[in-house]
Parts: structure tokens; sequence; C-alpha cells
């Protein structure tokens, strides 16, 4: 998780990953954004994002973003 | 039957009153009904095309979802690619075919000094909408983002409901399929906001869109015989002819779908107020933005081609530079598309490619404009910062219009110039405007426009700093109401342009 948020800390440092939990539906991470984390996500973690997964439910927090790398991994 | 016609508000009428009429469950068969009776009104020879796409729709998404069920994840998987591929080449080749084949033909004709003899293809209306809505409910089906209908009648009901076939909004099956199926009973609320949508959507487009249009048109047929003034006056008035006539017809559509109790996504979200191009395009035609965002620009940047890619630049470039190009060069190709998609002509290109490179210029730039904004000492949310921003976008959003507009890509590029080098502020008092009285009305036609962009402007304001000026009307007597929606139903017509007079929407050409 700590990795998590430092990837998101480095391509979008003005937002609090800690509570937000609305990341995508107020606009804090656009679609450039996304891809970046999931660009750094694939490396970091070793998993194969698809688009099927860039659904908001996967991206409005870290948690989710934790929960849905935890999924691809297993 | 255009959108502002009298014909058009009977058979509203009709379908609304029948729909609360019926037995509930035929309400959905009743949209299907008039859905088609519309569409056929709107010329039946092309009909077919809309049937074609609706069967192979209907059966491609039907046959994947039993395959998910029955065979095993991978095989699943390549089967269903399989039938994925036919079904978007079947779909957009037809597209592709009606709309390209004679601007391909003109080029070869101007490259290879060919005569080749263009093709009688008559385009049908709203094959861009209908094609990419239905396209994109394949792809959630076979992403397994929604669930196939397995009733042809529903899917078909979904492809062709009648407010938005036309010109739109591009709706996801997850949520108007739901909303076109169940039953609705009256809900006088929503019927009266519904109402107050629709005259403004009729005030944006007949009095702000008409009325600007004949000035806009004879501005952009002649750029040779006006100055840069009237340069900058014919493309604030596209700016807003376009929007009044792409958004009062958005809000037309999204009332008349109200009548229903059907809500369909929002396509314009104020526009005007954007701070970048990106947040442009999130403002404007917000349902065209997000397919290609969920259908083009996600599958390109996650490819197995542009992975590969990014892991070559990260290890020969930089691990930035390899993150953001390849993001760059999706963002680039899909708004080629959108350029595309408006149209088949070099202007459109030129229009789609010059919004993709400053998406993707400043997508790359993106740390720079952190450390610039830091080292100039500007705060993010400081309102001389935030207005400088809305200016900014506003300019790179008009000089994109020149391209859209212009009849081509020399003449967008003549009038640019000539708005610089050849301004004459004098034509605004020496009496020019009034263009040799060529236009019927024009002295009051500028009146109607500054008085229209001006309520169109406060209106929006108002919605911008989430100021509902509309909720308050709701709290006032019904009496009062009335009263009001009277005035303006009189207003309308009075100040706006007949749809006689004048031509449909500029999106139904789409």
């Amino acid at each position: 998780m700590e990795k998590l948020l430092e990837i998101l800390e480095d391509i979008q440092p003005e937002a609090d990953y800690e509570n937000c939990t609305t990341l995508i539906d107020d606009g804090i991470l656009d679609s450039f954004a996304i891809l970046s984390i999931v660009s750094e996500l694939e490396d970091a973690f070793g998993v194969s994002i698809t688009p099927a997964e860039i659904i908001p439910e996967n991206f409005n927090s870290a948690q989710a973003l934790w929960n849905m790398v935890e999924r691809l991994q297993a | 039957m255009s959108l502002t016609s009298l014909m058009f508000i009977i058979f509203v009428l009709t379908a609304v009153i029948g729909y609360y009429c019926i037995p509930k469950r035929y309400q959905w068969l009743w949209l299907l009904f008039f859905s088609y009776i519309y569409y056929l009104s709107t010329g039946a020879r092309t009909v077919y095309y809309l049937l074609i796409t609706t069967a192979s729709t209907y059966l491609v998404g039907y046959f994947m979802s039993r395959i998910q069920k029955d065979k095993d994840d991978r095989a699943a998987r390549r089967v269903n690619r399989r039938l994925l591929v036919l079904a978007l080449l079947l779909n957009f080749g037809m597209l592709a075919y009606l709309k390209y084949t004679n601007f391909l033909i003109a080029n070869l004709n101007d490259l290879l000094h060919a005569q080749l003899n263009f093709k009688d293809l008559l385009l049908p209306l709203g094959i861009s909408f209908y094609t990419f809505q239905s396209m994109g409910y394949l792809l959630d089906v076979y992403w397994k983002k929604c669930e196939a209908e397995t009733t042809p009648l529903r899917l078909a009901l979904f492809v062709s409901f009648f407010p938005q076939i036309l010109q739109g909004p591009i709706g996801r099956f997850s949520r108007l399929g739901k909303q076109l199926f169940t039953s609705h009973t009256v809900d006088w609320e929503q019927m009266e906001r519904s109402f107050l949508l629709i005259l403004y959507g009729f005030f944006k487009k007949m009095i702000l869109a008409d009325t600007v249009a004949p000035i806009v048109d004879h501005i952009f047929g002649n750029p040779t015989q006006f100055s840069g003034v009237f340069m900058i006056i014919g493309v604030l008035g596209y700016s807003a002819q376009l929007y009044g006539d792409f958004s009062g017809g958005m809000d037309v559509v999204q009332g008349i779908s109200g009548l229903f109790g059907i809500t369909l996504d929002d396509n314009f979200k104020r526009p005007f107020f954007a701070i970048s191009i990106t947040d442009f395009w999130h403002r404007w035609h917000i349902t065209l933005g997000t397919w290609m965002k969920d259908y083009v620009f996600y599958p390109i940047s996650l490819s197995k081609w542009m992975s590969r890619f990014s892991k070559y630049l990260k290890t020969h470039l930089s691990k930035k530079l390899g993150r953001t190009i390849p993001i760059c060069i999706a963002n680039i190709l899909v708004f080629l598309i959108v350029g595309v998609w408006h149209g088949a002509a070099w202007k459109y290109i030129i229009y789609g490619l010059y919004n993709g490179v400053i998406i993707g210029i400043s997508g790359l730039l993106t740390n720079c404009y952190r450390d610039w904004k830091k080292a100039l000492h500007i705060q993010d949310k400081s309102h001389g910062w935030h207005i400088f921003q809305i200016l900014r976008t506003f300019l790179l959003v008009n000089i994109s219009w020149f391209f859209d507009r212009a009849d081509t890509v020399k003449d967008a590029l003549f009038m640019m110039k000539n708005t610089i080098l050849n301004f004459h502020i004098s034509v605004l008092w020496d009496g020019s405007l009034l263009m040799d009285n060529t236009i019927l009305h024009i002295q009051y036609r500028y009146i109607i426009v500054i008085a229209a962009c001006l309520v169109v402007f406060i209106i929006s304001l108002l919605q911008e700093k989430k100021i509902t000026f509309a909720q308050s009307i709701y709290t006032w007597k019904p009496a009062v109401r009335f009263v009001l929606y009277l005035v303006i139903l009189f207003v309308i017509p009075l100040l706006g342009q007949t749809p006689m007079a004048e031509g449909g929407f500029i999106y139904a050409q789409f």
C-alpha cells in the first residue's frame, strides 16, 4: 500500500489519498493521470490491467486501487 | 420532421399522452413504435441500415453472452473477440462506406488526376450516433460491463429511441436500457422540469442559433470580402450558433425524454467556462468524449503494442517519457478520430488534430506547468488565474472553430491571417456592420443575439456557481408559473426564427 501511495503522490501530488473516495467522481484523476497510474502499477506490481478494469469503482480511492492490484495478483 | 416543427410537437404530445394511458407493460413497445415512426418520417430509404445495425448488435451481443456462460474463460474470449471484430467491421465499415467514400474518391481524383465517378450515397440520419451507441453496448458486453439484452425488440428500442437518435447523447446500455424498459407513472414535477428544459432548448436554438446563423454563413461564405473585425464577429457568432444549436437541441431531447420519465446522460456542462482544452472536452459533447475515452483511448493506450513501445521508451529515454509519450500518441489518435467523426473533409481532420496536439503537449508539460506556476507565485485557486485560464481556453477553442466552420482549410487559414493582418477596427462605426443589408433585419439580429447571449451567460454563470434559479421557479404559485411559461412560449416564436426559414440541427448531419 505504501508503494502505491508513493506512485499516486508522484503522479498527482495535489490529492488527499488517505481519505478521498471520489478521485474519479470529482475529477481529481483525469484520463492522463489514470493511464500514468496504470503504467506504474503494471511495472511495480507485475499486473496486467485491461480496459475492462478502468471503471470508477477501481480508481475512486487508494484502497480501491489496492484491492484491484491484489485481485489481479491473485 | 424537425425538432422545432409543429408536427413534431403534436407527435410528441400524442406519444406522451398514449404512453401514460396504455397498460404499463406495453410502454416500451409504445416507445419503439413511435421511434420507428419518427425515423421513417425522416426518410424511409435508409431504415435498412438501422435494421442491419440493430440485428447485428442483437445477435452478436446475444451469442457473446451465451458463449461466456458455456465455455471456459480463455476459449470464450477467443471466440467472442472474433464475433466482436466481425460486428465492429460490419457497422463501422457501413458508416465509413456511406460517409467517406466520396471523400476518398475526391482525394484520389486530386492526387492521381483520375476521373472516378462519385457515388450516389444517402447518409442515414443519426448513423454516427446510433452506430457508436450500439458498438459501445457490444464492447460493454464483451468486457462484461453489462448483460446482453435477450429480447430483440428491446435492443431495437435502445438503438432507435426517438428523442436521441438524430444527435445523441450517445447513451450507455447500463443506464439507458434500464430506464427504457421499466414502466413509468406520471411525475408532474419532472414533467414541468422537462417542459422548462424544452423551452430553454427552443430559446437557445430558435432565438440564439438560428438568428445568428445567416450572419455567420455570410461571413464564412465570403471570407475575401471582409476584414479582420468581421472574422472575429463570424467566429464568435459561430461559437454562439454552435452552442445554441447543439446544446439547445440536447435540452429539447433531454426534456422530451424527461416527459417519459427517462433521464438521458448530460452532453453539455457550460463548456465556455472550461479552464483548459481537456476541461472543454469534459464539458462539450460529453458523451462523445467519454465514448472515445472508454472505447478508443484506453484500449489503444493499454494495447500490447503500446505497452511494448512504452517499455522501449522507458529503457531508452526516461521513465516519465515512457509513461507519457504513449498516452499523448493515443490522445492524438483519438482526436483524429473525433475530427473524422465530424465529417469527411480535411478541415475536420485538422480540427481534431489541433485539439489532440494541444492536449498531448499539455499532458507532456504537466510538471513544467507546476514548476512555472510555483516560480511565478501563481495561486491555482485565485480568481485572476481562473479567469485567465477561461479566456485562454475560449481563445484556443475559437481558433479551432475556424477549421470547423470554414469551407476549406485554405479558407480557415486565410481568415485567421486576415484577423490579425487586416483588422480595420473602423468598420465597427462606419456602417459596414450592416453588410449592405444583404441579411434581413440585421440590426435586430445583432440586438437579439447579444441579448440572448447575455441570458444564456447569466443562467450558465448561476449554474456554474451552483445557484439553481430554476429550482426557485417551482416554488412560485402555479398560476404565476403558468403565465411565465405562456410568455416564454409566446416570445420564442416572436423573436426567434421559424424552422421553415432556417435549417435543421447542425449535429443531426453527423
